[in-house]
Formats: C-alpha cells, sequence, structure tokens
C-alpha cells in the first residue's frame, strides 16, 4: 500500500458536495458527524475545502448549471481521492430521471467509487458504505 | 373589507373586463379577465385594496397559456387569483413588474419556462436556466421536445 493511500485511509476527511439535492440526503450526511452515529470515530472529518478533503460526497440530482461546478470540484480535489454518491438522485437521479434539467447521472460526470442507495439514505447505510470502501481499498492498493 | 365587498367592488368597477368568476371555496376565487384590462386591475387591486402580490403562475392548456395572478387579502384569509388565457400565436402581456417589484423574477421565469414576452418588462433576460439552453427552447411548454443528444434517460437496464 502506498504511503499516501494509507495516510487517506487513517484519517479520511470529508467534502460534502450538494448537486442540487432537496437536502435530505445533506440532513443524514450531517446526521453522521453529530454524537448519535459519530463518525469520527473512523477519523472521519468534515473539511471545509475540497483542496483539504479525501472523500468527495455527493448528493443530488447533477442539473445543467451544476455540472460544470461538479467538475472544478474534482479537478480541485488532491489525488488520490474517493468518491462517493449517496442517495438516489446522484445515483440514477430517481424521480428527476426525465427531467429536461437533469441531463446525466454523476458517475458519467466524474468516477464514482462508491454507490450508497436510499431516498435518503439512513446514517446506518452511509456508515456501512463508507466502511466497505475503507476495506475494499485496504485489501486492494492499486485502486487508483 | 371583507369579502363579498371586494368581490363587489371588483364586479362593479371592471363589468366589461371581467369574462367569469368562479368561487371556488370560502378562501378563494378565480376571476377571468381580459389581457389588455390586466394592468388597470391589478393596480388597482394592489394599491387601493391594499392587496399583496403573492405569486404568478403560468401554465400551458393545450389551448391556450395561462398566466395565474394571485393577490391575497392576509387580514381577512381571502385569496383572489385572476386568470389570463393567451393565444399559442401571439403570447403577449404587459408587464406588471413597473408596478410592483415583486412580479420582477416570475415574470423572468414565466418568460424563459413558456415564452410568454412581458411589454415593458425592465429586465426580460434569463433567471434560471443555464446559459447553454438553446434559445425558443421552453421546458415546460406541451411540445417540448429533447434537445440535448447527450443526454441519458434510461437507467442502464
Amino acid at each position: 500500500m502506498s504511503i499516501t493511500l494509507k495516510a487517506l485511509l487513517k484519517s479520511p476527511w470529508v467534502f460534502h458536495l450538494s448537486t442540487g439535492s432537496c437536502n435530505n440526503c445533506d440532513i443524514e450526511i450531517l446526521d453522521c458527524l453529530t454524537p448519535r452515529f459519530d463518525v469520527e470515530r473512523f477519523g472521519m472529518l468534515l473539511a471545509g475545502s475540497i483542496r483539504h478533503a479525501d472523500v468527495l460526497l455527493v448528493t443530488g440530482s447533477a442539473n445543467r448549471k451544476c455540472i460544470p461546478r461538479i467538475k472544478q470540484v474534482y479537478q480541485q480535489m488532491p489525488k488520490p481521492c474517493v468518491v462517493v454518491a449517496i442517495g438516489e438522485c446522484s445515483l440514477s437521479r430517481g424521480m428527476f430521471i426525465h427531467s429536461y434539467n437533469c441531463p446525466l447521472p454523476v458517475d458519467k460526470i466524474i468516477p464514482v467509487d462508491v454507490y450508497i442507495p436510499g431516498c435518503p439514505p439512513k446514517p446506518e447505510a452511509i456508515i456501512a458504505g463508507v466502511v466497505k470502501l475503507i476495506e475494499k481499498l485496504s485489501a486492494k492498493p492499486e485502486k487508483k | 373589507m371583507n369579502r363579498s365587498d371586494i368581490l363587489k367592488d371588483i364586479g362593479e368597477r371592471f363589468k366589461g373586463e371581467i369574462l367569469e368568476v368562479f368561487d371556488k371555496s370560502p378562501k378563494r376565487v378565480y376571476i377571468e379577465i381580459k389581457p389588455q384590462a390586466l394592468v388597470v386591475i391589478a393596480t388597482y387591486v394592489f394599491k387601493n385594496l391594499g392587496a399583496r402580490f403573492n405569486i404568478a403562475s403560468g401554465l400551458d392548456t393545450h389551448k391556450h397559456i395561462e398566466i395565474l395572478y394571485h393577490f391575497t387579502f392576509d387580514e381577512i384569509n381571502f385569496l383572489i387569483s385572476f386568470r389570463v388565457k393567451l393565444l399559442k400565436n401571439k403570447l403577449e402581456i404587459d408587464s406588471l413588474a413597473p408596478i410592483f417589484e415583486g412580479a420582477n423574477w416570475i415574470e423572468r421565469e414565466i418568460c424563459e419556462m413558456l415564452g410568454v414576452n412581458f411589454k415593458g418588462h425592465p429586465e426580460l433576460k434569463r433567471l434560471l436556466l443555464p446559459d447553454e439552453w438553446p434559445q425558443g427552447v421552453y421546458p415546460l411548454r406541451r411540445d417540448y421536445k429533447e434537445w440535448d443528444d447527450s443526454s441519458i434517460r434510461d437507467r442502464g437496464l
């Protein structure tokens, strides 16, 4: 395992990007950070800037005005990095699949590593998804 | 003023301009008016009767484009919706934005979503749609067709 990936998995700092969601997934992500679910025991911290983050949490259905901004945020992220799509909207756009303003799902815009379905997913599901990701990356170091 | 006074006042003052009154419920009345009388009636209801301009909403029925201007009387919990029907080949109506500022952004939104031209609007430019959206394509019309070939509309199954 490379030293950067090892450092990333020790304490993944997350950045939260909402791309036109209804804010339910955002509330669940914030729930994860509260003492009740407490993802800080896995070393996760909410980073204020994308340039300090290792993990990008994407919620929402990626509307047309947001697509260039998602690409910009992804370019500014230090690599190696991990992208997590949270919620049905960012997976397949859910009920907005035929909307004129949502042409592409998030994984056709930037590469996505983990998909967490649900509308909104429970905090337990989000934690389980991220823990699975950490396990998978520890097993296969040549991911990125 | 109570509900019946307001309705009676509007009914008598604008007798020639009102086409239909639909009394839906104690809280709500729809009044269909002629498009050319909109500015006069809206000014009177807003300035003299003291109503609040809530919002306007536009919709595409198959024959017409309708715009509903909702005015509320908050003290007596009463809402009047003035309905204007515009023919699809002549989508023009006078703007209300010079009278009250609250009509400014909703008229810009109706203009880009349904393609109604608001005459006399101070700044009728795009509000919500992205810059690369083609001119002359209105997403909330019934005859809207997908214009972007790169969009994906299936779930990949």
